[in-house]
């Protein structure tokens, strides 16, 4: 099997481990060779678990002896580190929450544990996943696979770092307002954020509530709509989770996306759009074209209000979600000369200063005489721009625009300046205001060797029409398969 | 610097980390006040959007499932996530009383578990 290869698929490890060609315990055991080997250079796990997850995998090669069909067999995971797994730490890359072992298995996670899928460790993120680089983790930075001195994306930056170098096949981000397609796309990986409430939120770290969905980075497309499949449907657990059944993507991945219409966003291509992002987007066009869709544009009015109405939005749900973390039930306490210090101290201490600044944006879009004008203004705001979401899905099956508006860029380059760095999610917030579907698909790489990526977006619900979509542009593109740059010494 | 229609200034900013139990050192409180004023005047944008448009009367409603019990399990789970345990309880810092009071010696039969500490 060579390097490359043999921990690329996740459908096709869950089929050799199925049909007895390898073992779970000979596949998780490459893989977490691979985490001693290259994770040294790259930072992209906060806790990798030898034993247990060998442990799992021979568990997974009992049941696979006993004839169990697991569609998942063997399949090393790696899973963010703001989700919980049972018997690993949850740390949310937060001094506030360090040492923190879950009670429970997250939904999603106790679906992939019974589908065969082993843990094979918990990734870097930025702290409660408030960020676009992974740089504003309490623990370490992450590095981009395909160039050392740049960032994976974030705030799943971990998780894209563990695919895209090939340590796992697969790995589980949260995305609030773009933080699974963002770092995927950075890193040269697949990102899928699912519709909301197709995913329960049971074990996932609360951020931003009305936002946060949990979905798969992946090499391909297939496996994410494995991994997609085996994770979605109705939990009693989360009150938000939707009943409408999930179906079988897998089936009409190879459907093809003739006779669709696709519209490219209107508003993505004003936007200053870096030179090489526009001309990625052209070739996408034609590779839409090139697939049997009829091509289009279309417009969102309001999209360019998406990155104010989001920092108001989930900002103020964080603050309010994360007035939890007082020192009285979990974490390091600080400060217990009486009640109200030990809750400032601990809190002040605990959290980063990105995580400090979205709870007092929040609390000040929340605050009595400021609430009118900032929370409920981006409330309705939020309405206006899902209800032009609505409007275009009755011009067009699908939504296409870059998922980054630029390459991914050196670590440091924006850590003083907060409001630059929200702005490089500004084609990935919309899709999360309106709770529709979403994917970053890899389009090329830039004259620099950086990943490009396209996003494409559907509505609600339509996550096979989106899989098969995204399968039919990657058969059209030609995806970097060689072994990112940043790793090729090895 | 935020332009000077920015709500956000120095006070202000005290003023919601108070409300969010956090502080701000008085030394860091221009370059706090800069940044939420910079993002907040960013915000500003909306203020375009008319008044009367928009709603949330479209929006489904809240879904709520039974109000029942149901078992709970994982205690020794949960156990290991508390500070401090005494008698199988956790222990929390005194919450009435007078300031201090709760920083006396840990009583016998303390048992401490692994996890954060205090």
């Amino acid at each position: 099997m060579s390097d490359t290869t043999s921990l690329d698929s996740v459908v096709a490890i869950a089929s050799d481990v199925s049909a007895g060609r390898r073992s779970a315990e000979e596949v998780v055991g490459e893989s977490l060779a691979r985490v001693r080997e290259r994770d040294r250079r790259l930072g992209a796990f906060l806790e990798v678990s030898e034993s247990l997850a060998l442990e799992e995998a021979r568990s997974v090669d009992r049941r696979v002896a006993s004839r169990e069909a697991l569609p998942l067999a063997g399949v090393p995971l790696a899973v963010k580190d703001n989700m919980w797994v049972l018997g690993r730490q949850a740390t949310c890359a937060s001094k506030i929450l360090e040492g923190f072992r879950p009670p429970a298995d997250a939904t999603a996670i106790a679906r992939l544990r019974r589908a065969g899928a082993v843990f094979v460790g918990k990734t870097n993120l930025d702290e409660f996943a408030m960020g676009s680089s992974t740089e504003n983790s309490a623990y370490q930075i992450t590095r981009n696979p395909w160039d050392l001195e740049r960032i994976p994306g974030g705030s799943s930056g971990g998780s894209a770092a563990a695919v895209s170098s090939r340590m796992v096949p697969a790995a589980l981000g949260s995305d609030t307002g773009g933080s699974i397609r963002q770092p995927a796309a950075c890193c040269g990986v697949v990102g899928f954020k699912p519709t909301y409430g197709r995913v329960s939120r049971y074990g996932l770290v609360a951020f931003g509530s009305s936002l946060d969905q949990i979905g798969p980075i992946t090499r391909r497309v297939a496996d994410a709509a494995r991994v997609y499949t085996v994770m979605a449907g109705l939990d009693p657990l989360d009150s938000t989770s939707v009943a409408d059944p999930v179906g079988n993507p897998e089936s009409s991945l190879e459907a093809g996306i003739s006779g669709k219409t696709v519209g490219f966003l209107q508003e993505a291509e004003t936007e200053g759009l870096d030179s090489e992002v526009a001309a990625n987007l052209e070739e996408a066009r034609r590779a839409f074209a090139a697939a049997g869709a009829r091509v289009t544009t279309v417009s969102i009015p309001r999209a360019p209000w998406a990155i104010a109405i989001y920092y108001v939005v989930a900002s103020a749900e964080a603050s309010s979600n994360l007035a939890r973390y007082d020192g009285i039930r979990y974490g390091p306490r600080r400060g217990d000369e009486n009640l109200m210090s030990l809750y400032i101290q601990t809190r002040t201490a605990g959290f980063g200063p990105e995580v400090r600044r979205r709870i007092l944006l929040g609390t000040f879009a929340l605050a009595a005489g400021y609430y009118d004008a900032y929370y409920g203004r981006a409330m309705r705001a939020r309405e206006l721009l899902s209800a032009d979401f609505e409007n275009a899905f009755r011009q067009v099956d699908l939504i296409v625009c870059p998922s980054i508006p630029a390459p991914a860029f050196r670590i440091g380059e924006k850590v003083d300046d907060p409001l630059s760095m929200y702005l490089s999610d500004i084609f990935t917030v919309p899709a999360s205001l309106a709770g529709v579907p979403a994917i970053s698909v890899p389009s090329g790489l830039s004259g620099r060797g950086l990943p490009l990526a396209i996003q494409i977006m559907s509505p609600r619900l339509e996550e096979a029409l989106l899989f098969s979509a995204a399968r039919a542009f990657e058969r059209e593109v030609a995806v970097p398969d060689e072994l990112p740059r940043g790793l090729r010494s090895d | 610097m935020p332009d000077k229609s920015s709500p956000v200034d120095p006070q202000v900013v005290r003023k919601i980390a108070a409300l969010a139990r956090l502080t701000v050192p008085e030394e860091e409180l221009p370059l706090w006040t800069e940044q939420l004023g910079r993002i907040v005047s960013y915000i500003d944008q909306l203020k375009t959007l008319p008044e009367e448009s928009g709603s949330r009367a479209g929006a489904p409603p809240t879904p709520l499932r039974p109000d029942t019990t149901r078992g709970g399990g994982g205690r020794e789970a949960l156990e290991e996530n508390e500070p401090l345990l005494l008698h199988d309880h956790g222990v929390v810092p005194r919450v009435v009383g007078a300031a201090g009071e709760d920083r006396r010696p840990a009583p016998q039969g303390q048992s401490s578990r692994p996890g954060p500490r205090a």
